[in-house]
């Protein structure tokens, strides 16, 4: 922000990844952990800092979106494609790991964001009876695996 | 053996600086260190000439941070037709200080009471000016904003890693100074073995080999080893005194392959960077001072708790339709004018109708923002100063609170002190801001407390702030990659028909007060030059 640096921010991931750490407190995720939560910590751990803890969404100057009864989930494929590639002020969580942004990137495997879909569009009042399969959201267009792989 | 030198493609661009620097003097070398891109600081060049404005031409300006009253001060001061609509109550954006007595609700409703003591705060957003945003610095002085020094790097601070030395923090002095003797050591050692014959000339070895033994320290063999030369960089087991008892006690460098597999060397740079390099600044009484000097300044030209709902644009000029926040359901209000500067967040803009072109809606789509959290710590007793020596500067963790800043004001005092308790990005960001307030707080206790034993007993009060429930911003800066900036940056910029766009997000110092004061002082230059051309008010 306002405070960090870019190249600060550089540095705290450069830290980060030299020091390798945050990876044995079970409260907390090391980018190189991440791959190990499922849907429903991803939401409380990461989703729910905006969508808040019951799907209710917020509103202020702008807002965050209701996923409570939101009737686009009836998309499974609308609320992956989001995850995927981001939209507006949410960032893409399938973008590759190793993208390099102005700030630390945050990955979800393709695993992790089926799983997520899945949890939100079966709780909060929602209640879709046909989850997406990880093959499924694999083949939607997203950037995916790391540059360094392509 | 014996090629080198021969050829100019072999220069590094340290080298070439040093020509360029000893031949053609320092303006050419910060051209040339421009060119390299060295030195690429704030655009910023002084004072922006307006003159001429058109009689009776009108800004609307939307948003109150640094990007939008820098414009509509300075437009002001050249004669515009000025009006500011912001969001909040008050000025300032993510300029801004938490103080004993604030109240601050998040989205989701949460609410905080901040509770520090008189003169201390919490700065949630940006803490620091850099000597070189001339721009920031120049608003400080013009708007009578007091600035003392902030500490960035503090050699008695800690680095500390809870994998490395038994989880206990090292002080930065002793990891700088040791990896440093050891790197001038090893280097020391290639040279006179001859293995860097290929890149350092016979009549450079020598000069090479006395500059690692200043650099890193060495005894007389090249060694970096306990005794005077280390003592003098990673301080001492007993420091030098007077009299009888002042006999010096060496200490002793950490092992080179420990300190390698440590990690803390990563944390050895960061005043190296040219965004924190010493010295840097802070406005005494907290960040916030320039936002409220500034809405001083512009007075009734601000219009508060004002949410902008559609921005129209037609051949004659814009209307912003907004509501008062404080009269939720009552009819929506319009502000009219030639031309419109939006500094609204692009998290927030990209939500607001508004009849721009293609490009600059796409690129305002284009940007995410990045999550941080900052949090505030009121203990009871300064118990860095008084137990620790530290004075200001910054510890650096791997645990989920990642800083530790301390105050680099009211040193010495008896009263109460607050400490930055966390300064957060990524992932573990995400995780602090989607806990409670009081959960944040907590966290960092427990995590804080891993390094300064003295919270459990000292704690006073907290606050928390997590940007992405920020309900002015939603998050706490653009994010840009080489690929959104190449495809949209320009389109951002551009100005489309009569509305522009200013802000960090629309910088090349993103994140940063500079961004948004340069970004601000570009377009109302243009803007201005479009205005001059089409003459007098349409």
């Amino acid at each position: 922000m306002s405070a960090a640096p870019r190249y600060a921010r550089g540095l705290l991931l450069i830290c980060a990844l030299a020091l390798g750490a945050r990876a044995d407190d079970s409260a907390f995720n090391a980018v190189s952990t991440l791959k190990n939560v499922d849907g429903q910590d991803i939401y409380s751990r990461i989703c729910q800092g905006c969508h808040m803890p019951q799907g209710e969404g917020a509103v202020g100057a702008g807002h965050y979106p209701r996923l409570a009864g939101d009737p686009s989930l009836v998309s499974w494929q609308y609320a992956a494609l989001i995850v995927l590639n981001g939209r507006n002020d949410m960032p893409a969580f399938g973008a590759p790991p190793d993208l390099i942004w102005d700030g630390p990137t945050v990955h979800l495997s393709d695993a992790q964001v089926t799983d997520v879909v899945n949890y939100v569009r079966s709780h909060f009042g929602n209640k879709y009876k046909d989850p997406a399969t990880e093959a499924e959201v694999a083949k939607l267009p997203h950037s995916g695996q790391p540059l360094a792989t392509k | 053996m014996n090629h080198h030198r021969s050829e100019s493609a072999a220069l590094s661009r340290r080298q070439l600086l040093r020509m360029i620097g000893v031949s053609a003097g320092s303006a050419a070398m910060y051209q040339a260190m421009t060119a390299l891109g060295f030195a690429a600081e704030s655009p910023y060049r002084g004072p922006v000439d307006l003159s001429g404005a058109p009689r009776g031409a009108s800004v609307l300006i939307l948003g109150a941070g640094m990007a939008g009253m820098t414009a509509a001060y300075e437009l002001r001061n050249a004669g515009y037709q000025v009006q500011v609509l912001e969001y909040n109550n008050r000025a300032g954006g993510r300029n801004w200080s938490l103080r004993g007595g604030d109240t601050y609700t998040e989205l989701g409703g949460f609410t905080q009471h901040c509770r520090f003591d008189p003169e201390l705060y919490l700065n949630p957003g940006p803490w620091r000016l850099p000597y070189h945003h001339h721009g920031m610095l120049h608003y400080c002085k013009r708007l009578g904003v007091a600035l003392e020094p902030f500490v960035q790097v503090n050699y008695n601070a800690y680095l500390h890693s809870s994998h490395a030395y038994g989880g206990a923090p090292q002080r930065y002095r002793e990891i700088k100074a040791d990896y440093q003797g050891h790197v001038a050591e090893l280097l020391a050692k290639a040279t006179r073995q001859n293995a860097l014959d290929d890149a350092v000339s016979k009549e450079d070895r020598e000069k090479l080999l006395e500059s690692l033994r200043d650099w890193g320290a060495l005894d007389s063999k090249f060694a970096y080893v306990t005794g005077d030369a280390s003592g003098d960089r990673r301080g001492y087991r007993k420091k030098p005194g007077g009299g009888l008892t002042g006999r010096p006690v060496y200490s002793d460098p950490l092992q080179l392959g420990e300190l390698l597999d440590s990690g803390l060397w990563a944390g050895i740079f960061q005043g190296d960077t040219f965004d924190w390099q010493s010295p840097l600044f802070q406005p005494v009484g907290g960040m916030g001072r320039v936002g409220e000097a500034f809405g001083r300044e512009l007075g009734t030209l601000i219009r508060y708790n004002a949410k902008v709902t559609e921005i129209h644009q037609d051949d004659h000029g814009v209307t912003a339709s907004y509501e008062d926040t404080t009269r939720p359901g009552a009819a929506k209000l319009t502000a009219r004018a030639d031309w419109c500067l939006c500094t609204i967040p692009l998290s927030i803009l990209a939500q607001i109708p508004m009849n721009v072109g293609a490009p600059m809606a796409a690129a305002i789509a284009a940007v995410p923002y990045g999550a941080a959290v900052k949090i505030g710590l009121q203990f009871k007793r300064r118990f860095w100063e008084q137990d620790e020596s530290i004075y200001g500067g910054i510890t650096y963790t791997d645990l989920p609170i990642a800083n530790i800043g301390y105050p680099s004001t009211g040193y010495f005092s008896d009263g109460k002190g607050v400490l930055l308790g966390a300064y957060i990005w990524g992932v573990n960001a995400m995780e602090f801001t989607s806990m409670t307030p009081e959960e944040r707080v907590q966290r960092a206790l427990d995590y804080g407390g891993q390094i300064h034993p003295q919270y459990h007993d000292e704690f006073d009060n907290g606050i928390a702030v997590a940007w992405h429930r920020s309900p002015f911003t939603m998050g706490c800066y653009g994010e840009w990659n080489d690929q959104s900036r190449a495809r949209h940056y320009d389109n951002l910029c551009q100005i489309d028909r009569r509305i522009l766009l200013a802000g960090e997000h629309a910088s090349f110092i993103g994140g940063w007060q500079e961004g948004a004061v340069t970004s601000a002082l570009d377009a109302i230059g243009r803007l201005h030059q479009r205005a001059v051309a089409q003459g007098q008010r349409t």
